[in-house]
């Protein structure tokens, strides 16, 4: 029977085969990878460095895909696919956002995998997400012989509002985006992240990724504070 | 667009009307106006350090902890004061718990504490009540009133049996849903000796709870993912037996291998079903039941 470590090693060099997940580019019909390294902290595991590879593949007209990889040195590493049939609209695009996503929490010996669908819009200037997203975890290593080393939370809220000062097609950019969604986590709805990203086409091919992340705790208990940032860089390769 | 903005005047002006709007702190989404995790923690070592750690004793060797959470006490306190009555009136009950939301805002800190006081003590026993911040203890800079009357809210609690037998409650602020560096060292440190010593129970009890399995009653903020792991990860890894812990409002059991998580109804007076829980400590697993007030 397979195991734990085999299943996750075998998950892991599956993600890693897989080409590399760049952000969605709204218009953009080409095939995309990416790598992106990244200085990460937060108050649970202090400082951390994050290393994310990604592959972007437009299969046709009407259906993308995107799968992402993430190694932390904090033990905290994911692996996610999105699938995402679009449909042009009058005005936009409307999309349905299909991720299945699962994280390894290796310092902690926990494993989650959760599974979310929602409907996106997005137009020039703006993307927009909203969902639900269900999270099966397990302990790691699983045992086998209790229920008790899996839980289901089965209902969650998500969301994602992200505003580019350019047009999405434009050569560079600047978004502002809340949501408890990234390429990496899908948070709790009462957990928002806040994102800053810029880009630049550097030629037809390069493309230059800079990020900034910031996330609050307590912002739903009303006394938030400062929980932990990220900032991550990185080169974008269209086919 | 004429119509658009009356009508958002009109619910401006209706939340605004609702009593209940001005005790949410909302600039507290932005920016909490209680101290931080890590000095809050550091007044709570302070009071520590000065007074030690609660070392209460039982007087048998079975006996019953009374659990309440969410009172949030502003304008009635009726269940609050029916909980201190149950818990004095009960000859086995030497340790009573609130898991904090105290109060509902600000103002109200005296009111709250006052039956503490003033509702006779029963002459056959002696008993302690131990509480924890909530987040609604903290905002609108409530930790200073907090601290004022209740004194810490990161600490451990003994009770001791006749035959000398230690249960171990520990307590930990989650009241902004994070435990802060400090806290998590201090959690590591307490549980490191803990286990070096012969508890019968160890009992984590705090506010925020760990996972929300039953969606039915809503949901509530808790802390984000990466503490969530490396919390329930230190608790199971220390042989925890029971984390007991309040906020969402409603009852909520998990089972979690060794460690049952439990999140214990609100004792609210607007609660539709306020209950609190009466656990039985005694040479047995943990036994407990809810109880309406």
């Amino acid at each position: 029977m397979l195991n734990m470590k085999k299943f996750t090693t075998l998950f892991l060099l599956m993600a890693a085969l897989l080409p590399v997940a760049a952000q969605v580019q709204y218009g953009t019909e080409q095939y995309a990878v990416r790598a992106y390294a990244g200085y990460a902290h937060n108050t649970t595991y202090g400082s951390y460095g994050v290393f994310d590879f990604g592959g972007f593949m437009p299969i046709n007209q009407h259906f993308e895909m995107q799968a992402d990889l993430r190694l932390s040195t904090a033990g905290n590493h994911a692996f996610g696919v999105q699938l995402r049939p679009k449909f042009t609209v009058p005005v936009g695009e409307m999309f349905i956002e299909a991720r299945l996503l699962s994280n390894l929490y290796k310092r902690d010996g926990y494993n989650d995998f959760t599974q979310l669908i929602g409907v996106g819009y997005r137009m020039d200037h703006v993307t927009a997400i909203v969902g639900m997203s269900t999270r099966i975890i397990m302990e790691t290593p699983y045992d086998w012989h209790s229920t008790q080393s899996m839980i289901v939370e089965p209902f969650n809220i998500c969301y994602k509002i992200e505003a580019f000062i350019c047009k999405q097609t434009s050569p560079w950019n600047i978004s502002l985006c809340a949501t408890n969604i990234t390429d990496y986590q899908i948070e709790r709805v009462w957990q928002p992240m806040f994102m800053a990203t810029g880009l630049y086409n550097i030629d037809n091919h390069w493309q230059v990724n800079l990020a900034v992340l910031c996330k609050p705790t307590g912002m739903f208990h009303l006394n938030a504070k400062y929980y932990g940032s990220e900032v991550r860089a990185g080169f974008n390769y269209n086919f | 667009m004429k119509k658009t903005i009356i009508l958002s005047s009109i619910i401006a002006l209706l939340c605004a009307c609702n009593p209940d709007t001005w005790n949410l702190d909302v600039t507290g989404m932005f920016s909490g106006s209680s101290a931080g995790i890590d000095q809050r923690v550091e007044d709570s070592f302070d009071y520590n350090n000065k007074n030690g750690f609660p070392h209460i004793y039982a007087t048998a060797e079975s006996y019953s902890v009374y659990v309440c959470t969410d009172t949030h006490v502003d304008r009635t306190r009726d269940n609050w004061e029916k909980f201190i009555q149950a818990y004095r009136a009960d000859a086995g009950c030497p340790l009573a718990l609130h898991l904090g939301d105290l109060v509902n805002a600000q103002n109200h800190w005296d009111y709250m504490r006052r039956p503490v006081d003033s509702i006779p003590a029963n002459p056959t026993k002696k008993d302690t009540l131990l509480v924890v911040a909530g987040n609604h203890d903290l905002y609108f800079n409530q930790w200073k009133e907090y601290v004022r009357l209740w004194k810490t809210s990161t600490y451990y609690a003994i009770v001791e049996t006749p035959a000398g037998k230690q249960d171990l409650y520990i307590f930990v602020d989650t009241g902004e849903g994070i435990l802060g560096k400090k806290q998590t060292e201090w959690l590591r440190t307490t549980l490191n000796w803990a286990n070096t010593q012969a508890f019968r129970h160890i009992v984590v009890c705090t506010h925020t709870h760990l996972f929300k399995l039953d969606s039915s009653q809503g949901i509530t903020s808790n802390m984000p993912l990466e503490e969530t792991y490396a919390l329930l990860h230190l608790l199971k890894q220390h042989k925890v037996e029971m984390f007991w812990c309040g906020h969402d409002h409603s009852r909520e059991v998990t089972n979690l291998g060794s460690m049952t998580a439990i999140i214990i109804d609100a004792l609210f007076d607007r609660e539709p079903q306020p209950a609190y829980l009466i656990a039985t400590m005694a040479d047995a697993p943990i036994d407990y039941r809810f109880v309406k007030p």
